[in-house]
């Protein structure tokens, strides 16, 4: 625990007050964490659409090749987060052919909040997967077979019986894909420096002035971060108490 | 199997040994004795630019002291130099890409001294696959990079020199093709995504087709074998004779503060390199110094990746001629 706290409470109670203060005053700080804190709630919002569908089908089915798949959804994991830019670059330039598609959809992935959202979405998406896949393991198959067996549709059988016992997991997904996705940096830097992310924001000014003017900028990320997270869980809690 | 060759080795090492152990009573200053000695990792912060000629130096110097680990780390100069200053990071040695930067915010708390010993210029560069480089060339550069269909940039002028200088070459080009207006339309067609921290990372958006066209020290050029478009010496700031003519070019960085300004003017592309006061492996770090501006060693390596050496290196007093350490003093001369 002191590990992991006394860093941190040591660059939070770094900075002084006015100094916080004058940080949140400029405009450019605002926007990078703005553009932080939406980026990332995007990013878990596409988490959400398109993982949601692959969670079920990997916690309800058991297949060839299965174990694969997981090992797939877990790479970006493993992959240092330089690499993931290299890579996402790699397809998003004009000299491969997905990246001439997009360019000629008018898609810009370098140095675009659409790239920041790709890489945000693709380090991500594994923590709202594993998540959510948990969350559906642990609802019985059963529940679902018997609102089968008394007539409802497949679709019917997801939103009425497993969506209102899974939705907690897949929110607790939300906070955990949107987390990670809030905290990226190396990835992020190589595809796009400007627009800049709160991150990158704080490594820039770290470079361009020192320590002194990027740590208030980290404090607010934190504590914004904080707060949302907060709020968050809070809201679950306060459900769970009700019921 | 194994031990018996170890023995044997050892056999064989024994009268080499002996031979050391009486050549360092006969003569107990020579230089055998202190490569004997010299051992642990050394630590050297360094500009982007000086990567691969660096890595040359890496493993010559290591050869020759195998017990020696050097750690090398590239960033901005700015970086490198803020490591040490405000981080308090443990360094032996810091080679800028600006031998402005040693003295602007090393000299005197962190380092004594500053040595130039070589140089660079802005290039323009482009792959095969950039967009019109079957036409681009030294005099119809500017008016391609006003194309809407170019990509190019540059990087970031308030963390790395290689973009502020990139924009002085504008500057002054600006000036040479008598173009009022050149530099305002061309940075018009740069949008600021196309600014990276370090120049050495837009080589990754040239060769993977994220971008056409980027503005690089030649020796970047060079070591990456990318095409480059070389410009006259009066505006790409690799000429020190042209020192009075770059200086007519300036560009605002952020200053100390966020919100303040400083100007820096156009000047030479000059790197520095010094040792820092409180080096944790001070004894190799000179040892690798006085490798690395040997005209036969490090200077070499460097003229053969694109970046003359000054031969012999330079300090602008004789006062910081008497600060270095005495193995380096043979090696460098005064001259401003």
């Amino acid at each position: 625990m002191a590990f992991i706290l006394l860093p941190l409470i040591e660059m939070m109670t770094a900075p002084s007050f006015t100094m916080l203060r004058e940080t949140i005053k400029d405009k450019d700080v605002v926007r990078s964490i703005w553009l932080s804190v939406y980026t990332a709630g995007l990013a878990a919002l596409i988490a959400f659409v398109f993982g949601t569908p692959l969670a079920y089908v990997l916690a309800r089915n058991d297949f060839r090749g299965k174990k694969l798949v997981e090992s797939i959804i877990d790479l970006p994991i493993v992959i240092p987060h330089p690499v993931v830019g290299i890579a996402i670059l790699s397809v998003a330039g004009k000299n491969h052919w997905i990246g001439e598609l997009i360019g000629q959809l008018g898609i810009r992935i370098m140095g675009s909040v659409a790239g920041i959202v790709v890489v945000l979405t693709f380090v991500g998406m594994p923590f709202y997967i594993n998540t959510v896949k948990s969350g559906f393991e642990s609802i019985s198959p059963r529940l679902e077979k018997v609102s089968r067996s008394l007539g409802a549709s497949m679709f019917s059988t997801f939103f009425r019986i497993t969506f209102p016992l899974a939705w907690r997991s897949m929110l607790v997904g939300i906070v955990m894909c949107a987390a990670r996705a809030i905290s990226e940096f190396g990835a992020v830097v190589i595809v796009a420096y400007h627009p800049m992310i709160a991150p990158v924001m704080i490594y820039e000014r770290f470079e361009a002035y020192g320590l002194k003017y990027s740590q208030p900028v980290a404090v607010w990320l934190v504590f914004i971060c904080l707060t949302l997270f907060l709020v968050l869980r809070i809201l679950t809690l306060h459900d769970r108490e009700k019921t | 199997m194994k031990k018996k060759s170890r023995r044997r080795l050892f056999l064989a090492v024994l009268p080499v040994f002996a031979l050391l152990a009486a050549s360092l009573v006969i003569f107990p200053q020579t230089g055998a004795a202190k490569d004997q000695q010299l051992s642990g990792t050394l630590t050297m912060f360094h500009a982007g630019s000086l990567s691969v000629p660096l890595a040359a130096m890496e493993k010559a110097f290591e050869s020759k002291y195998p017990g020696v680990d050097l750690q090398r780390e590239a960033a901005g100069s700015q970086k490198c130099a803020r490591k040490i200053s405000d981080l308090g990071k443990p360094c032996d040695i810091m080679a800028s890409a600006d031998y402005k930067v040693i003295d602007k915010l090393l000299i005197p708390k962190y380092a004594d001294w500053n040595v130039r010993f070589a140089t660079n210029q802005l290039v323009l560069c482009y792959t095969d696959k950039s967009a019109y480089a079957d036409t681009v060339n030294a005099d119809n550069w500017h008016e391609i990079l006003q194309k809407k269909d170019v990509v190019w940039g540059h990087s970031d002028p308030n963390l790395d020199p290689c973009g502020y200088r990139s924009l002085m070459v504008i500057q002054l080009a600006e000036k040479k093709l008598n173009k009022p207006g050149l530099y305002k339309q061309l940075i018009a067609n740069r949008p600021k995504e196309n600014i990276r921290p370090k120049s050495v990372e837009l080589i990754s958006l040239l060769q993977t087709g994220n971008m056409d066209y980027a503005w690089e020290y030649l020796s970047v050029a060079v070591q990456h074998g990318l095409k480059y478009i070389v410009l006259p010496d009066e505006i790409n700031l690799g000429n020190y004779k042209y020192d009075d003519v770059y200086k007519n070019a300036f560009v605002e960085v952020t200053g100390k503060k966020p919100g303040t300004k400083m100007i820096i003017r156009g000047k030479s592309c000059t790197y520095g390199v010094t040792l820092i006061k409180n080096a944790p492996n001070r004894a190799a770090a000179i040892a690798f110094l006085e490798y690395m501006l040997d005209p036969e060693g490090g200077l070499r390596i460097l003229k053969d990746m694109g970046q003359p050496p000054f031969v012999p290196c330079r300090v602008p007093t004789p006062e910081m001629k008497k600060a270095l350490p005495a193995e380096l003093q043979k090696l460098v001369e005064v001259k401003n």
